[in-house]
C-alpha cells in the first residue's frame, strides 16, 4: 500500500491513458464551435418578378421607387433623398395599404443605394418588395 | 500487486475520462455536421448597412458580387453561367438551404439581379441580399 500512494505519473497500467486524446478532441471541438458562430449572414429578402407581364400588371397598384445609374432615387416623378424614402412610402402606403413596393433599378445603379432603399421601405412598414431592373 | 490485477470496480487511479470523452466526441460530431455545409464566398466585400436586416439561419450558400462584377462562390471566381449549375447541385444535396448574395456597395444592381435570376432558375426562391445590421446609418 505504501507503494501505491506514491505519485505514479508514469505507467499506472490501467488501460490506455485517455487524457491526450481528450485534449485533442477538446481542441477540435473549440475550433468548430468558434467557426460555427461566425459564419451567419444577415440579409434583406426581396422578390423578383416571375415574368415581365406580371411586372407590368402590378404597376398600377404598387408604389414605384426608381433608382438611376447615378444613385438618384425617384418616387412619384420627384427626386428624393434616401432618408425621405421612408416618409414617402409611409404616405403612399397609407393611401393604399395593400400595395407593395416595386423598386425599378437601372442596370448600373449601385447596390448600396438599393439596399438603403429596401431598408427605408422596411422602416416605412412595407415588406412586400419586388426588385426589377431596367436598361 | 495481485489485488490490482483483478477487482475491476475499485481502482483508485484518478478520474475515469471515458464518459467525458464520449460526451465531447458527440459534441464534436454535432458541430462538424452543422458547420461543414456552409459554402463561403471566399472574398472580402464591403456590405451595405441596413437597420432592418434580419439573420438568415438557413442562408448557407453565399455568393459574393464584387464592385467590378466578379462573382465568387465557394472560394472560387466563377462565371455567371456557372451559378445555375453549382446552385442546382447544392440544392439537390441540401434542399432547405437558402442563398444570400453578398453584394458590394459599389456593385451594380443589374449584376445582382442577374445572379438572383440564375439562382431562381436553379430552384431556390428564397434569395436575400446581405447587409450589415450594425453599421446602419440609414
Amino acid at each position: 500500500m505504501r507503494k501505491r500512494r506514491q505519485p505514479d505519473n508514469h505507467d499506472s497500467s490501467t488501460g490506455i491513458d485517455l487524457a491526450p486524446m481528450l485534449d485533442f478532441v477538446t481542441n477540435l471541438l473549440i475550433f468548430f464551435i468558434i467557426t460555427a458562430v461566425f459564419v451567419k449572414e444577415s440579409g434583406l429578402t426581396v422578390n423578383r418578378p416571375t415574368s415581365f407581364e406580371q411586372e407590368n400588371k402590378e404597376d398600377s397598384k404598387s408604389i414605384q421607387v426608381q433608382i438611376l445609374d447615378n444613385g438618384e432615387i425617384w418616387i412619384d416623378n420627384r427626386a428624393v433623398d434616401s432618408h425621405a424614402v421612408r416618409a414617402n412610402v409611409e404616405r403612399l402606403s397609407a393611401v393604399n395599404p395593400d400595395s407593395g413596393v416595386l423598386i425599378l433599378a437601372q442596370d448600373k445603379a449601385p447596390t448600396g443605394v438599393l439596399v438603403e432603399v429596401v431598408d427605408q421601405v422596411h422602416l416605412g412598414g412595407v415588406y412586400n418588395i419586388t426588385f426589377s431592373t431596367t436598361q | 500487486m495481485q489485488s490490482r490485477r483483478h477487482a475491476p470496480e475499485s481502482e483508485d487511479t484518478g478520474i475515469d475520462l471515458a464518459p467525458m470523452l464520449d460526451f465531447t466526441v458527440n459534441l464534436l460530431i454535432f458541430f462538424i455536421i452543422t458547420t461543414s455545409f456552409i459554402k463561403e464566398a471566399g472574398v472580402t466585400v464591403f456590405k451595405p448597412p441596413a437597420i432592418t436586416a434580419v439573420n438568415k439561419p438557413s442562408g448557407n450558400l453565399l455568393i459574393a458580387v464584387r464592385e467590378n462584377g466578379d462573382i465568387w462562390m465557394d472560394r472560387r471566381h466563377i462565371e455567371l453561367r456557372d451559378v445555375r449549375t453549382l446552385i442546382e447541385r447544392l440544392h439537390i444535396e441540401r434542399p432547405k438551404d437558402t442563398v444570400v448574395i453578398i453584394a458590394d456597395k459599389e456593385s451594380s444592381a443589374g449584376a445582382v439581379a442577374k445572379v438572383m435570376d440564375e439562382v431562381r432558375l436553379a430552384g431556390i426562391t428564397d434569395v436575400s441580399i446581405a447587409a450589415n445590421p450594425n453599421g446602419g446609418g440609414g
